[in-house]
């Protein structure tokens, strides 16, 4: 598994889940599913559902009722929910639950990736991917065990293609790989999004988070593209925009395998016919996008996992020596989008 | 055997050091406030760093060995004694470590003054920048007597100068801001912020400076515990109910307390609850072989209320 390395952070040895404690209290996170279990511990932020307090300060009643409350809301929520949404909360549940990702004792992971957290978030992805784009993957099987960069194309205006992926890595790999990204310098700045951020695997990208998540033997989500590729018209639609040398650098430092996938599909989702440059520089946006439709079109997604690449030399080599490997892997990602647009019949089958 | 002197002997991890170290060391120690009931093969001097007869305690005893703990890190006092404690008294302690033969120092600075800062990267390592200044510059001279042992470190190669950052330390014994903060029965958090938070139990910190004074390590090192968790976790798990404000109204707010003496904690401090401050010890368990024995729930429950 993926286990090879030791990281700062892995500083003793983790446990997959929460011992109970207590009679009542079994200790919020992953233990729901027991047989007979308690669905409402679910919140692994919610305060400990302790054995009966003989004495309760007002402050403490408020808390509590209000968590009581909100767990009854979640109960009924959960009941109420189609058998279909609750299979697939059970399904990434599972898949999570068995993917090589180690967590304290108190559910997180050294970078805040809590599996509760993400589970919620998945399961919106998933039945997009199930029900909505109708997803269909293929070269799961390429995965190496322990840590690799997954580069993809990146397009359709809106990045869904990262969450697809994301599930395809999840629900359709054996065993799932929760996929980690890497965002902007800004983000943890944004208040509840940063701590949603980290709940679902996210850190900013900083070499050194780059490379300790990877020694950790992650699998790390990259788009060398970024923007270019996810802003670009219809009328590029397939065409790799320039990628960046980052990933390269990064996988040659820590002699990481790198995945391609081509995704074919996210770039009919939404149609855009246009960029307005000076509103988005005004807005602060990368990107300013007249499109013809802004809720995504049922297009059908094809994801191409390729055989994991290999390279070797030093990270520190000037761009041109970089760049000729970067080419290699966008050659590489060309071809299989070239091969899916074949197979493919049209947008929505 | 040994002559150690402990500045700073009286507070809780000044005891918790001189016990730890007592058998292998004749264990001597100043601070500014007495030790009542210190064991009797313990010297205590009650005395001021700043005074000139600190002196006198080098050139009596001439401890071969030094663990400098005497540091204010609270803001009751008046901000210009503090620095002149801080970084005048190092300062001092440095001179007369040179000047009276002293073979080993300790100095417990902390992961503090990395700063947090949010585009900071997890799990720093000892040679990240000491960023605290830029958003909490009341505890800057803390990153100044950090960078003055560091000097001092490269200027005298023959002293086994170890500068120890641990992470927020916890325990019966200890009393310090982020202790302060946790028993708290309502504690203030920053509205949407969530940051993940190492800790270390005070006797692992104690057993750590011991092992640094036997391994006779030189050099920066980072000293982290059993692992992080979120702050509303630990809040959770010391008993505290986190009080979530937003931003604007808990800066103000702590900014006019801390200015009308209420608050313990000036607002610079805010950054420490929105953005982690974590640091890799990686460099410290491989010089000594330290491992931290408490568990993040045994942690929480030397602290809980």
């Amino acid at each position: 598994m993926a286990k090879t390395s030791k990281t700062p952070t892995s500083e003793r040895p983790a446990r997959r889940r929460r011992t109970p404690r207590g009679v009542v209290g079994t200790g919020g996170i992953l233990m729901h599913d027991e047989p007979g279990g308690r669905i409402l511990l679910d919140d692994p932020d919610s305060p400990e559902n302790d054995d009966l307090q003989p004495s309760l300060d007002p402050g403490e009643q408020v808390a509590h009722s209000l968590d009581a409350l909100s767990d009854l809301a979640g109960g009924i929520l959960q009941s109420l929910a189609p058998r279909l949404i609750r299979d697939l909360d059970h399904e990434l549940r599972e898949r999570i639950r068995n993917s090589p990702i180690e967590l304290n004792s108190f559910g997180y992971d050294p970078w805040g990736f809590n599996p509760d957290v993400a589970r919620r978030t998945l399961l919106l992805f998933a039945l997009v991917y199930r029900y909505y784009f109708r997803v269909q993957t293929s070269g799961l099987e390429h995965l190496p065990a322990g840590r690799m960069l997954v580069i993809p194309n990146h397009a359709g205006q809106i990045a869904l293609d990262a969450g697809m992926i994301a599930i395809a890595t999840v629900l359709d790999a054996d065993p799932a790989r929760p996929l980690r990204g890497m965002g902007e310098y800004w983000l943890p700045t944004i208040p509840f999004f940063n701590v949603f951020m980290a709940r679902v695997g996210g850190v900013v990208g900083t070499p050194k988070n780059a490379r300790d998540i990877l020694e950790h033997g992650e699998a790390v989500i990259a788009f060398p593209e970024g923007v270019r590729g996810m802003s670009k018209p219809f009328a590029q639609r397939y065409q790799l925009q320039e990628f960046g040398y980052g990933f390269m650098r990064l996988a040659l430092e820590t002699t990481t395998p790198i995945v391609p996938v081509a995704v074919v599909g996210s770039e009919e989702q939404a149609i855009s016919v246009g960029n307005i440059k000076p509103l988005a520089d005004l807005l602060g946006m990368p990107a300013f996008p007249i499109l013809l439709n802004y809720f995504p079109l049922p297009v059908r997604y094809h994801l191409y996992f390729g055989e994991p690449m290999e390279f070797r030399g030093n990270a520190n080599d000037e761009d041109e020596v970089i760049g000729k490997k970067v080419e290699q892997v966008k050659a590489r990602i060309h071809g299989m989008i070239q091969e899916g647009l074949r197979r493919r019949r049209n947008w929505f089958f | 055997m040994e002559r150690l002197l402990i500045t700073g002997i009286a507070g809780g991890q000044g005891r918790l050091v001189a016990k730890r170290v007592a058998d292998s060391f004749a264990v001597s120690g100043v601070d500014r406030a007495p030790w009542e009931g210190h064991p009797d093969h313990i010297t205590v001097h009650t005395m001021d760093l700043r005074k000139k007869k600190f002196e006198d305690i080098f050139r009596r005893e001439r401890p071969s060995a030094v663990v400098h703990l005497a540091f204010v890190r609270h803001f009751r006092a008046d901000p210009m004694v503090r620095h002149e404690i801080n970084v005048a008294g190092t300062k001092r302690l440095l001179e007369c470590c040179a000047t009276y033969g002293v073979k080993k120092l300790v100095v417990l600075s902390s992961s503090y003054v990395y700063g947090a800062l949010p585009e900071s990267p997890y799990y720093m390592d000892e040679d990240t920048a000491l960023n605290v200044s830029r958003h909490y510059p009341d505890i800057r001279d803390l990153a100044e007597v950090d960078t003055l042992c560091n000097t001092f470190l490269w200027k005298y190669p023959d002293i086994a100068t170890a500068i120890l950052r641990p992470v927020p330390t916890l325990g019966y014994y200890v009393h310090n801001s982020i202790g302060g903060y946790l028993k708290l029965r309502y504690v203030p958090t920053i509205m949407g912020f969530n940051p993940m938070t190492q800790f270390l139990h005070e006797e692992d910190l104690a057993e750590a400076i011991g092992r640094t004074l036997e391994t006779g390590i030189r050099g920066i090192f980072n000293v982290t515990g059993p692992g992080a968790v979120p702050l509303k976790v630990a809040i959770r798990e010391t008993g505290g109910i986190a009080v979530p404000l937003p931003e604007p109204i808990a800066r103000n707010t702590i900014d006019s307390l801390f200015r009308l003496g209420l608050y313990h904690l000036p607002p610079g401090a805010i950054d420490f609850v929105k953005y982690p401050c974590t640091i890799d010890g990686r460099r410290f368990r491989e010089a000594t072989n330290f491992q931290p024995l408490f568990t993040l729930e045994e942690i929480f429950s030397s602290v809980r209320h």
